[in-house]
C-alpha cells in the first residue's frame, strides 16, 4: 500500500505540539494561576481562595510605600535605558562604520559583560560603589583630590542604574549598529555636503533613520532593568527597592502571596507596555509624517 | 532664475591620493573655466571617483591642493565649501518629503522659513516637480528622484556641481533625457562642473572637455571631439568608442604627408607630419571606412556580419590576421547583409583624413 503525503497543515501541527505542550504546561498554565492569585483572597491560614477581590492591586496604589516602589522601578528603567542609549551611539557607529579590526574589538569589548555571571558581576560593582573610603569609586575620587567626603553610591538606585547600564549596553548596541549598518553611508555624505557640520548631520539624518535600532534597544532595556531582581536585591539596598525585589519579599517574609501575584502582574504589564508602547510611538512619529506628506 | 551662481574656475595642482602605497591619484594638475562643464572618464580604478571626492572635501588629499576661484580650500571641511553633489544613488533623505530634502541646504545655511519657501518651490519647478513636493522619495521614480537630488544640489547656488556617475541607474532612455536636462539647466546657471563617470558616451554628450584618466593620471584631456577623433594613445581611442589599430613604416613623404607602408599590406597616407618616427600604429574608427566587391584599397576576409539597427558592423580580417572592423549605415532600408556575406574577400577604402597615429601604451 502507499502512503500518502499528510496535509502540510497536519504536519505543521505535529511539529509544533511538542514545544506547545511544554509551554502550555510550564508557562501559560501557571502564569494564569500565579496571576489568578493576584485577585484572590489568602485566609488566616494561608490558603488562596475565593472570593474574588482587587484588593492587592489597591494597596500597590493606594500604599505610599508600594506606590514609591512603582515609581522608583519605573524610573531606574527609563534612566537606564537613557544612559545605555547615550553610551551606545558611539560605541554603534564604532561596529557600523568603523574599520573592521575597530569594529571587531568594540563588539568583543561590548559583549564582555554578558560572558560574566550575574553573581559574579554584581560582586564587582559592590567593590566598585563601595560607600566606605576604600571603594573603588571613592579611593578614585579621593585620589583625583574630590575632597573628604566618600561619595555614597551603593545601596542607592544609582548603584542599579549604573550596573544596569554596565549589563544592558550589548542589548542596545547590537541593535543600533545593526540600524546604523542600513543607513546609506552617502546620506551623511549629503548631508555633509549641503552644509551640515557632523552633529547636525547625525542629528538631521543618522539619529531619525536609526530610530528602528533605538526602539529596540529601548524596548529591551527597559523592559529587563524593570524586571530584574538580583542587580537591585545586592545594590540597590532598602533606599533602591524595585518591584522585584519587594515581590520576593511579599512571598518569603511576609507570605503574602495574593500581594506578590499583584506585583507579578503590575510588572507583566510594564513590560508589555514598554514593548507595545514604545513602538507605537515611533510608528505614530512615521505615520504622522506619511501623511503630512501624502506618501501613499 | 534659481541659482545667479557666481561661477567660480576650479583648478587642481599636483593632486594626490596615497591609499596605503597605492597612488590612487597621482599628481593631477588640471584647470576647469568657470561655467564650464568637464567629465572626468576612466575604467574603474583609474581615480576619477577619488578625484573627485577630494573635490568634495570627503577624503583628504595626501598631497596638492584644490583651488575655487583661485582661493585655496584643500584644508576647508566638506560643510563650508558651498558645494552641490549628485550621487548615483542619488542619497536623498528618505525620512523626509520632496520639499524638505531641498529645504535641507538651506536651512543649514541657517536661512529665515519664509525665504526657504519660495526658494524650494523655484527649484522644484525648474526640474518640474513643484506638483510632488510633499511626497516622500519613496514615492518617486529613479528619473524624478535624481531632479530632487538636482534640485536640492542647486537651490543653494553652489560654486560647483559635482556629479558621481548621476544616471548609471537610470534605463537608457531616461538616461538620455536627463543628460540633456542636466546639461541644459548646468549651461542656463552657468555653474563649474565636474563629472565622474565610466559611460563614454555621457562624457561625450554632456561634457565641454573630457578628462580621460588611467592609473590616478591624466592621460588626455580635450573636447569631445578631440578626444574622439585625435586620441593620443591606443588607450583612449579603444576607451573611447571602437577603433581599428594598424601597423606600418612610414616610407616617405608625398605631399607633405606621410607615407605608411600597412604590415597587413596596402598603403595608407597619414593628415599630419608623425613625429619622426619609423614605425607608427595608425587608429582609423569603423564608421570611416566602406567597403567594395572591387579591388581598391586594403583587401580583408569578412568573418561574421552583425546587424545592429542603425548600422551594421561587419569584422573582417586583414591578410595577416589583423582584426577589422567596419560600421556600414543601414541607409535606403538596403541590408548591407544581402551586398556581402561571411567569407568574402573584400577591399576596405577610407579617407586619409581618417587615420590617426597614436602612441601603443
Amino acid at each position: 500500500m502507499t502512503s500518502r503525503p499528510l496535509p502540510r497543515s497536519v504536519v505543521g501541527l505535529a511539529l509544533l505540539l511538542p514545544a506547545l505542550i511544554f509551554l502550555v504546561v510550564f508557562l501559560v498554565l501557571p502564569s494564569v494561576i500565579l496571576l489568578s492569585y493576584g485577585v484572590l483572597t489568602q485566609s488566616q491560614g494561608g490558603d488562596i481562595s475565593l472570593p474574588l477581590t482587587m484588593g492587592s492591586y489597591e494597596r500597590l496604589v493606594v500604599s505610599e510605600t508600594y506606590r514609591r516602589v512603582v515609581l522608583l522601578t519605573l524610573r531606574v528603567a527609563l534612566v537606564t535605558s537613557l544612559f545605555t542609549a547615550l553610551l551606545a551611539y558611539p560605541a554603534a557607529m564604532v561596529i557600523a562604520y568603523g574599520k573592521p579590526i575597530f569594529s571587531r574589538i568594540t563588539m568583543i569589548l561590548v559583549v564582555a559583560p554578558l560572558v560574566v555571571s550575574v553573581i559574579v558581576r554584581t560582586y564587582g560593582w559592590q567593590l566598585m560603589l563601595n560607600n566606605s573610603p576604600t571603594g573603588v569609586l571613592n579611593w578614585m575620587l579621593h585620589a583625583l583630590g574630590t575632597g573628604p567626603t566618600p561619595v555614597r553610591v551603593l545601596y542607592t538606585e544609582w548603584a542599579t542604574v549604573i550596573a544596569s547600564v554596565h549589563v544592558f549596553l550589548p542589548l542596545m548596541v547590537l541593535p543600533l549598529s545593526a540600524s546604523l549598518g542600513r543607513i546609506n553611508p552617502s546620506l551623511n555624505e549629503a548631508a555633509r555636503i549641503l552644509g551640515a557640520p557632523a552633529w547636525r548631520a547625525f542629528l538631521r539624518v543618522t539619529l531619525p533613520l536609526s530610530l528602528p535600532g533605538l526602539v529596540a534597544g529601548v524596548t529591551i532595556v527597559f523592559s529587563l532593568t524593570a524586571g530584574s531582581y538580583v542587580t537591585p536585591q545586592m545594590l540597590g539596598g532598602t533606599r533602591g527597592l524595585m518591584l522585584g525585589v519587594l515581590l520576593e519579599q511579599q512571598i518569603n517574609t511576609s507570605f503574602d502571596w495574593p500581594m506578590a501575584a499583584a506585583i507579578a502582574g503590575v510588572m507583566v504589564v510594564i513590560a508589555l507596555a514598554a514593548n507595545v508602547g514604545v513602538g507605537w510611538l515611533a510608528e505614530r512619529h512615521a505615520l504622522v509624517r506619511a501623511q503630512r506628506s501624502g506618501a501613499r | 532664475m534659481v541659482a545667479t551662481a557666481q561661477a567660480s574656475d576650479l583648478a587642481f595642482s599636483g593632486l594626490t591620493k596615497l591609499f596605503g602605497t597605492t597612488r590612487a591619484v597621482d599628481g593631477v594638475t588640471l584647470r576647469i573655466a568657470a561655467g564650464e562643464m568637464v567629465a572626468l572618464l576612466g575604467p574603474s580604478g583609474c581615480g576619477k571617483t577619488t578625484t573627485l571626492r577630494m573635490i568634495a572635501g570627503l577624503i583628504e588629499p595626501t598631497e596638492g591642493d584644490v583651488l575655487i576661484g583661485g582661493m585655496r580650500i584643500t584644508r576647508t571641511p566638506v560643510h563650508r565649501r558651498n558645494i552641490g553633489m549628485l550621487f548615483q544613488n542619488y542619497a536623498l533623505f528618505p525620512h523626509l518629503s520632496v520639499a524638505e530634502n531641498v529645504a535641507f541646504g538651506l536651512q543649514m545655511r541657517g536661512m529665515r522659513k519664509a525665504l526657504i519657501k519660495p526658494k524650494v518651490a523655484q527649484a522644484l519647478s525648474l526640474v518640474q516637480l513643484g506638483a510632488l513636493a510633499d511626497r516622500l522619495p519613496s514615492a518617486l521614480s529613479g528619473g524624478q528622484q535624481q531632479r530632487v537630488a538636482l534640485a536640492r544640489a542647486i537651490v543653494i547656488e553652489p560654486t560647483l556641481l559635482l556629479l558621481d556617475e548621476p544616471l548609471g541607474a537610470l534605463d537608457r532612455n531616461l538616461r538620455d533625457s536627463m543628460q540633456v536636462e542636466i546639461r541644459q539647466i548646468q549651461q542656463r546657471l552657468g555653474i563649474t562642473a565636474v563629472m565622474v563617470t565610466h559611460d563614454q558616451e555621457e562624457a561625450l554628450t554632456m561634457a565641454d572637455r573630457v578628462v580621460i584618466m588611467r592609473d590616478g593620471k591624466l592621460e588626455q584631456v580635450g573636447t569631445p571631439e578631440e578626444i574622439y577623433s585625435r586620441p593620443t594613445s591606443r588607450f583612449v581611442a579603444s576607451f573611447i568608442g571602437t577603433c581599428n589599430f594598424l601597423r606600418g613604416d612610414v616610407i616617405g613623404q608625398e605631399a607633405g604627408r606621410p607615407q605608411v607602408r600597412l604590415a597587413a599590406g596596402g598603403q595608407i597616407a597619414l593628415p599630419s607630419p608623425a613625429n619622426d618616427q619609423k614605425e607608427v600604429l595608425v587608429s582609423v574608427r569603423p564608421e570611416a571606412i566602406s567597403l567594395s566587391a572591387e579591388e581598391r584599397g586594403t583587401p580583408a576576409t569578412i568573418l561574421q556580419i552583425v546587424y545592429r539597427g542603425q548600422a551594421t558592423h561587419v569584422h573582417m580580417a586583414l591578410d595577416d590576421g589583423t582584426p577589422f572592423l567596419a560600421f556600414l549605415p543601414n541607409r535606403d532600408g538596403k541590408p548591407v547583409r544581402s551586398a556581402f556575406s561571411t567569407g568574402d574577400r573584400i577591399w576596405a577604402s577610407w579617407s586619409p583624413d581618417s587615420n590617426w597615429a597614436v602612441s601603443e601604451a
